[in-house]
């Protein structure tokens, strides 16, 4: 199973492991933004977040697949 | 025309969410397409924040069925009545437990309860299968939640805060009309009912709407705190009222208010009238009456009962007063988005937890028990009568139980749940058997699938037709039900359909039989669970807030029923219900001025709350309640107490409650003037 993450025997696809993470990032990102008052300056706050979601979704794909780490194991 | 375009809004958004989840669902070759389709519509609500917090809890109680299947399923697929059984506890299990939340979160459990049986019962013939099937159900309704929350986060999205402004607006609106209506007329006991029903409704919406808040685009401000404490404000508004209007009736029948008390009357009608008439409600109305200290009777000077009456009538629309600025400060702080509030009011919100909802154990179990009772009779009929579909029956069984566990009848709304069902399978058929064979390709099916999607859409946009929207739209889907191959198989189409109206007859039949409640009954078992409640408030040294939190709910839910129960008990209901409120906050205020008011008084207090707490033990057991006497001359001895300390903001309070609690409990023996007591 070259390629997929395996918890308890069970296979996961990286990208979803990867999309759960980048979730929680963007969770994490979006706190930080709204105690600095920073969606002042948001046109659109659900077309914000969704891009900020993407872009850290690739920003952890491309970080990932540069040090191999979808091809390992997590067990 | 506002209405127009958000329901425009909401249609295109929703058309847009569906869209994709058919696509996403088709093109990843998901089992079936169609439940993405209607976990969207599902989740679709008019404002991002209710998308997005459902959308959560219905990916976590799908999860927590699913596991729960994968868990129960293999051990028992051998003997089909022992997993029938424990389907069916299982089930009973999440509903009995979401009944007991009574918060919007209370989804998750209830839907946890039912997707374990679609996930479980789908399978016994083929066990092997079970693990493909959860993550199948699991796959299906993540792309259809997740579609559906993107869309109306990004669609137009409207957040919660202009529904929170417009609903906070109305509760201050009504409230000070109330307010004016009860000094001006101190004896309508009806409206005070017919207000408390209003105000319920909109505490129960604004506690939705709160938890909301937290699941809304990052750009609403998180003010929920500010909320919570308008919401306990909002509540403490009702007691608050009927205990002026007490007052002041008393007053009336003896004499009547002083000038200053008359002057104080007719200003504050002025003023919520104003408020009330106010194009703003939060900024309008002009300033509020001045709240000079009232006249404290000087300690040890002479106590007489008609000036007792009179502080505390003039008391307690002072209270009313303040709690309509606290309303209005906390509601213009959640328009502003936070802001600076005064500091009784800052240390409260920093403080604000939610407070606890009543939990009605009896109709939890009623209703755990007619799920159960559902599930095994679909069940016994699957087995036992060999019918293939039965599992489907089991399944709609269990649905049909749950979704609508907390009204009063279930069994009016499953009716209506089967004539949307029906008047949805001719048109499905028609779908499924003239339109879908001519057809090929998504975007063929995309644009045969509009216009019925804009129907269902349209209709699931007005407020009144959301429900019948979402069932017309599932058992249209469900009906449909396509796969990517096309198969037109009238025989199953039929046996499947057939199967599902089966098992929403036999939750409406359990339902007749289980969830028929005498609405006199209801309200009766209602108060006497009040009245338990208010026996645990008088134990001193239980937390005060989240009881009496508990107290008013009940004895809203009993105000709620009112207008149901029969004519010769009403009055007894009415007027129990609003003393319950009176008695209930008035001993909270008592409570929390305790220790203030030094250590003379904590044991003459001790003896009414215990008095107190025997008369509402006694009416909770319907045994006969103790003399006025005996409650009378503990209250009064608390009187003297009270009234000997030195004047302060603390004595008033305790001065208020006392006198307030004597009104409404020993009405009939004759206050003894303190003159001679005190010599």
């Amino acid at each position: 199973m070259i390629g997929e993450s395996s918890i308890a025997g069970v296979f996961f696809p990286p990208l979803l492991m990867l999309a759960i993470g980048a979730f929680l990032v963007t969770l994490g990102l979006r706190w930080l933004l709204r105690r600095l008052h920073l969606y002042r300056f948001v046109w659109h706050a659900g077309l914000f977040d969704t891009a900020l979601f993407v872009v850290v979704l690739w920003l952890m794909s491309a970080a990932t697949t540069q040090v191999g780490f979808s091809g390992s194991a997590i067990s | 025309m506002r209405i127009l375009h958000q329901r425009a809004a909401f249609i295109v958004a929703n058309t847009a969410a569906i869209l994709s989840a058919l696509y996403i669902g088709l093109a990843a070759d998901l089992e079936r397409p169609y439940w993405a389709v209607f976990s969207t519509f599902i989740v679709a609500a008019p404002i991002a924040g209710a998308v997005r917090s459902k959308a959560v809890w219905r990916l976590a109680g799908t999860v927590i069925g699913a596991a729960a299947a994968l868990l129960i399923v293999p051990p028992l697929v051998h003997s089909p009545p022992l997993l029938c059984l424990a389907m069916a506890g299982w089930v009973a299990l999440c509903l009995g437990l979401s009944l007991l939340d009574r918060t919007p979160r209370s989804y998750v459990l209830m839907l946890s309860g039912y997707t374990a049986t679609i996930v479980g019962l789908a399978v016994v013939d083929v066990p092997l299968a079970i693990f493909d099937t959860a993550v199948a159900r699991v796959e299906e309704i993540s792309v259809g939640i997740i579609c559906g929350a993107l869309a109306h986060s990004i669609f137009f999205p409207r957040t919660v805060a202009v529904e929170l402004n417009e609903k906070t607006a109305t509760a201050i609106r009504m409230c000070a009309g109330w307010i004016s209506q009860t000094l001006r007329e101190p004896t309508a006991e009806l409206q005070t009912m017919a207000a408390s029903r209003r105000l319920t409704q909109l505490l129960a919406d604004l506690s939705t709407l709160h938890t909301h808040i937290a699941f809304d685009l990052s750009d609403v401000p998180r003010i929920g705190k500010h909320l919570l404490v308008l919401r306990e404000r909002l509540m403490a508004l009702l007691p608050a009222m009927t205990n002026a209007q007490l007052a002041i009736d008393r007053l009336r029948a003896s004499g009547g208010p002083n000038a200053p008390l008359n002057a104080l009357l007719a200003d504050t009608v002025r003023w919520t009238d104003q408020i009330a008439a106010a194009a703003d409600v939060l900024d309008g109305g002009g300033s509020a009456p001045s709240r000079a200290a009232p006249l404290d009777a000087a300690a040890g000077e002479s106590v007489r009962w008609p000036l007792l009456l009179e502080q505390t009538a003039t008391h307690q629309v002072q209270e009313l007063i303040a709690v309509l600025e606290d309303c209005r400060t906390l509601a213009r702080a959640i328009r502003d988005g936070g802001g600076p509030l005064p500091p009784h009011l800052e240390t409260q919100v920093s403080s604000a937890r939610r407070l606890p909802l009543y939990r009605d154990y009896t109709l939890a179990l009623l209703s755990a028990g007619a799920a159960a009772v559902a599930v095994v009779v679909a069940c016994i009929l699957w087995i036992w009568g060999s019918w293939p579909e039965g599992a489907i029956a089991a399944q709609f069984a269990a649905i049909g139980c749950s979704f609508f566990a907390t009204l009063d009848r279930p069994s009016k709304m499953l009716t209506a749940t089967l004539y949307a069902v029906l008047l949805a399978l001719p048109v499905a058929a028609f779908y499924q058997f003239a339109v879908l064979p001519r057809i090929e390709g998504f975007v063929a099916l995309a644009l045969v699938l509009v216009p019925i999607l804009l129907l269902f859409s349209f209709l699931q946009a007005i407020p009144k037709l959301t429900g019948a929207a979402l069932i017309l739209a599932i058992s249209f889907f469900g009906g449909l039900a396509f796969q990517k191959m096309y198969q037109a198989d009238f025989a199953a189409f039929l046996n499947i359909n057939l199967a599902e109206i089966a098992g929403v007859l036999i939750a409406i039949a359990i339902n007749l039989v289980f969830r028929t409640i005498d609405p006199t009954w209801n309200a009766l078992r209602l108060s006497r669970a009040a009245w338990r409640t208010m026996d645990r408030l008088t134990q001193s040294g239980s937390p005060t807030a989240g009881t009496h939190s508990q107290l008013v709910d009940c004895l809203s839910q009993v105000a709620m029923r009112e207008e149901l129960v029969d004519a010769a008990r009403r009055d007894q209901v009415r007027s129990d219900t609003l003393r319950g409120l009176r008695v209930g906050a008035n001993l909270v205020t008592l409570n929390s001025v305790e220790r203030d008011c030094g250590p003379t008084f904590a044991a003459p207090l001790e003896a009414v709350r215990r008095s107190i707490g025997s008369i509402f033990s006694a009416w909770a057991r319907q045994r006969s309640t103790p003399t006025e006497d005996l409650i009378g001359s503990s209250l009064d001895t608390s009187i003297r107490t009270v009234t000997a300390l030195p004047p302060s903001a603390a004595r008033m309070k305790a001065l208020a409650g006392l006198v307030a609690l004597r009104i409404d409990l020993a009405p009939h023996s004759a206050f003894q003037d303190l003159q001679e007591t005190t010599a």
